[in-house]
């Protein structure tokens, strides 16, 4: 089977006044369809630049990154917006969504920079409550970020980054904000994504608990990789919640 | 992303901000509305100046009976002393007694002539000369160009009402007075009309100042007054209209009283006129239509070539050279070329005038400029803040699949439409500015359809100007420094 994302060689040197950073020395990774890969390392090991080039924000110094079989490693503007528009859906450890805006309108985002023309308003807001109500957030839809709590944040967060299905969900540090708890909860949607709706999800974070929630583990170390093993010891995030006090399952 | 979906982003953007916002609409707000307080204020400044030189009658014509300026000159009397008129072995004596009015004579005891016997001599000029008739008025009446015509007979005279009396100027006109001054206005009553003008029946107007003599603040409609010891009824009072022009005792136009000519006439027993005063249809015209009246006169009172005009025909325009402070023989050379020089006084004086007040405004909108500036450079200064500020945002668009120039869009219209939202409530604000302006210090002002799009048009162009910067350097955010950002 094709692998969806595709990197070879890839390289990543940072100009830092005389020193020349490398921040990536010659990467090759291929990840198929429905994997949950976590890539782990402490920082400055290069995951956060890995993840960077991954999600078409930024460009490597030279390599090829295939996504789809399609080359995005250097692409004009209006493209790689398409890319991260259609193909590529963000959570982030600071979950980023816009202030003084509603659940209702971050999750709408995407769709109102839809580049094969307008969707009408009506769509969006429909598409947007559906995605909010499948992350269990219905009811909340007009709250703004700063009348919700930090799990059901990451959850708009995870709702909007589904909302165009993308080939990929990427994933900076998801739960570094978070408590255990809704850790948990937050690595619940993820594993029932893959299981259920076989997304592909790339994971980076620095923590080895959670780390182990992912079906492949690829460990990074000064710009190069590690380890890349499959993860056959992977913590099931349900059996987590089920033994957990019911009385704190309010939380969110 | 579609225009529509970008302008309700940036709305949504601006409402989040809504102190920010508004502030900065404010500096808009007052920019755009001095400047078209300013450009309301030197237009009608220039519209008051062309009235004034309208109402000044520079379409105006006066024909006065007689002719003073123009009798012939005495020849050859330059260096011959007074008194030698008077020797009677004078080589020149029977030439000198040829020319010399008896009225001249500074040793002679004057018995001064009632206008009555003073009528009927042509050269006595100013209009006492019993030259002009009403025929006369009702064939240049019916000449091309000629907008308005009215005879003029004017006398001093008593009016005594209820026992008060006044002493004034009493105007014997046509009922076309009032289109020929322009600048009256009625208090009461209106002007008498073409019937009581035929009929010369026993009729008058009053100037304010005479009414308010005679009657204080009462109306003097439908009152009887007296005048050379006839009874007239009161019809109308009269103001002026123009705030250029204050009714004051012992002027010719307010304290005074207004008659038909036909009355006038009637009442001194006379059958000749003092002036008429033609109107022309444009200003341009009054050269040719002057040339035209003088021809016609000459050929209906029957003057020889080789006599001199029997009358004289005398323009605002002219008028308004002569009598600046001349010296009264600079004053004759003027007006005895009159008919040349008043082209020149037409568009030198219009030009002149018109180029004063063109300096003026533009002098006042430069200083509005001034502070269109400073309002564009707040928009600038809010909008590069916003971009710093929002740096996160800008990156969480991008990530989400913005394009940079969706980002550009979205600043830009966001700087637009706080000029264009600002600049609308500036164009209210200026034209209620304007207008409580002219209701409370009476200065005049103008406000035109032009001013208000160029004011507009400013406002969006020093949006979309000094928006486009911030709105550059908020597309060039690159994503991961913007979400780095904390």
């Amino acid at each position: 089977m094709e692998p969806v994302i595709s990197i070879r060689n890839l390289t990543k040197t940072y100009q830092m006044g005389d020193i020349s950073v490398h921040a990536l020395r010659s990467i090759s990774l291929d990840i198929h369809e429905g994997e949950f890969v976590s890539v782990i390392g402490p920082s400055g090991s290069g995951k956060s630049t890995l993840m960077h080039i991954l999600g078409c924000l930024d460009q490597p110094t030279s390599g090829q990154y295939f996504l789809n079989n399609k080359d995005v490693s250097h692409l004009s503007d209006d493209e790689v917006s398409r890319v991260r528009n259609k193909q590529i859906g963000f959570v982030f450890q600071g979950f980023n969504l816009l202030t003084r805006t509603s659940a209702l309108e971050n999750v709408e985002l995407p769709l109102l920079y839809n580049p094969d023309g307008a969707v009408s308003a009506a769509e969006r807001k429909s598409r947007a409550m559906a995605a909010l109500a499948a992350v269990g957030l219905k009811g909340r839809e007009h709250h703004h970020p700063n009348q919700l709590s930090g799990g059901q944040q990451q959850r708009v967060a995870i709702a909007r980054a589904l909302l165009n299905n993308p080939t990929m969900l990427l994933a900076d540090e998801p739960t570094g904000n978070l408590d255990s708890r809704t850790s948990v909860e937050v690595m619940n949607i993820f594993q029932k994504l893959k299981d259920e709706r076989g997304i592909t999800i790339v994971l980076i974070t620095h923590e080895h608990d959670v780390a182990a929630y992912g079906s492949r583990i690829v460990s990074f170390k000064d710009g190069q990789i590690l380890s890349d093993v499959a993860n056959e010891s992977r913590r099931i995030a349900l059996d987590e919640i089920s033994v957990m006090a019911p009385a704190a399952a309010g939380s969110h | 992303m579609t225009l529509g979906n970008s302008w309700s982003v940036a709305v949504k953007a601006l409402k989040k901000n809504k102190l920010q916002t508004a502030l900065t609409m404010v500096g808009m707000t007052i920019g755009v509305a001095t400047v078209l307080t300013m450009i309301a204020l030197g237009s009608g400044a220039q519209q008051a100046i062309q009235d004034q030189v309208r109402s000044a009658g520079m379409n105006i014509i006066v024909v006065t009976a007689g002719n003073f300026a123009k009798k012939p000159e005495p020849k050859g009397d330059g260096a011959i002393e007074f008194g030698a008129a008077y020797h009677p072995d004078g080589p020149n004596r029977a030439h000198l007694l040829r020319v010399f009015h008896p009225e001249d004579d500074p040793m002679a005891i004057h018995d001064h002539p009632v206008s009555k016997q003073r009528l009927g001599d042509s050269e006595a000029g100013l209009g006492s000369a019993a030259t002009l008739t009403i025929d006369d008025a009702n064939v240049i009446r019916k000449m091309k160009g000629v907008q308005y015509v009215s005879e003029g007979l004017h006398e001093n005279a008593h009016i005594a009402y209820n026992g008060k009396r006044w002493f004034t100027r009493m105007h014997g006109d046509d009922v076309s007075q009032p289109l020929i001054r322009r600048s009256w206005s009625f208090t009461h009553g209106g002007y008498f009309t073409a019937r009581q003008e035929k009929n010369a029946e026993n009729v008058l107007v009053l100037g304010s100042i005479v009414a308010e003599n005679l009657f204080g603040k009462s109306n003097p409609v439908g009152q009887t007054v007296t005048v050379w010891n006839q009874p007239f009824k009161v019809v109308g009072v009269l103001t002026s209209g123009s705030w250029m022009l204050t009714p004051a005792a012992g002027d010719d136009q307010f304290d005074a009283m207004y008659m038909p000519v036909t009355t006038v006439q009637k009442l001194l027993n006379l059958s000749k006129l003092n002036d008429i005063t033609i109107t022309t249809e444009s200003t341009g015209d009054v050269s040719r239509v002057s040339k035209q009246v003088t021809i016609l006169l000459r050929q209906r009172h029957k003057i020889p070539d080789t006599a001199p005009d029997d009358f004289q025909v005398n323009s605002e325009a002219s008028k308004a050279l002569t009598s600046g402070g001349m010296r009264p023989d600079v004053s004759a050379a003027v007006t005895a070329n009159v008919s040349t020089l008043e082209k020149v006084t037409l568009s030198q004086l219009g030009k002149t005038l018109d180029q004063a007040s063109a300096t003026m405004t533009a002098l006042l909108t430069s200083i509005a400029a001034v502070s269109l500036l400073v309002g564009g450079i707040g928009i600038m200064n809010i909008m590069l803040l916003s971009v710093s500020q929002r740096t996160r945002e800008i990156g969480i668009r991008r990530a989400l699949g913005a394009r940079a120039s969706d980002v550009l869009t979205q600043f830009l219209l966001e700087a637009s439409t706080l000029s264009i939202v600002g600049g609308l409530l500036g164009i209210a604000l200026g034209v209620a500015t304007s207008i409580s302006i002219s209701r409370t210090v009476q200065w005049s002002t103008k406000i035109s359809l032009p001013a208000v799009l160029i004011s507009f048009g400013i406002s969006a162009a020093v949006g979309i100007f000094f928006g486009y910067y911030p709105a550059r350097q908020a597309s060039n955010v690159l994503p991961i420094q913007s979400l780095k950002h904390e």
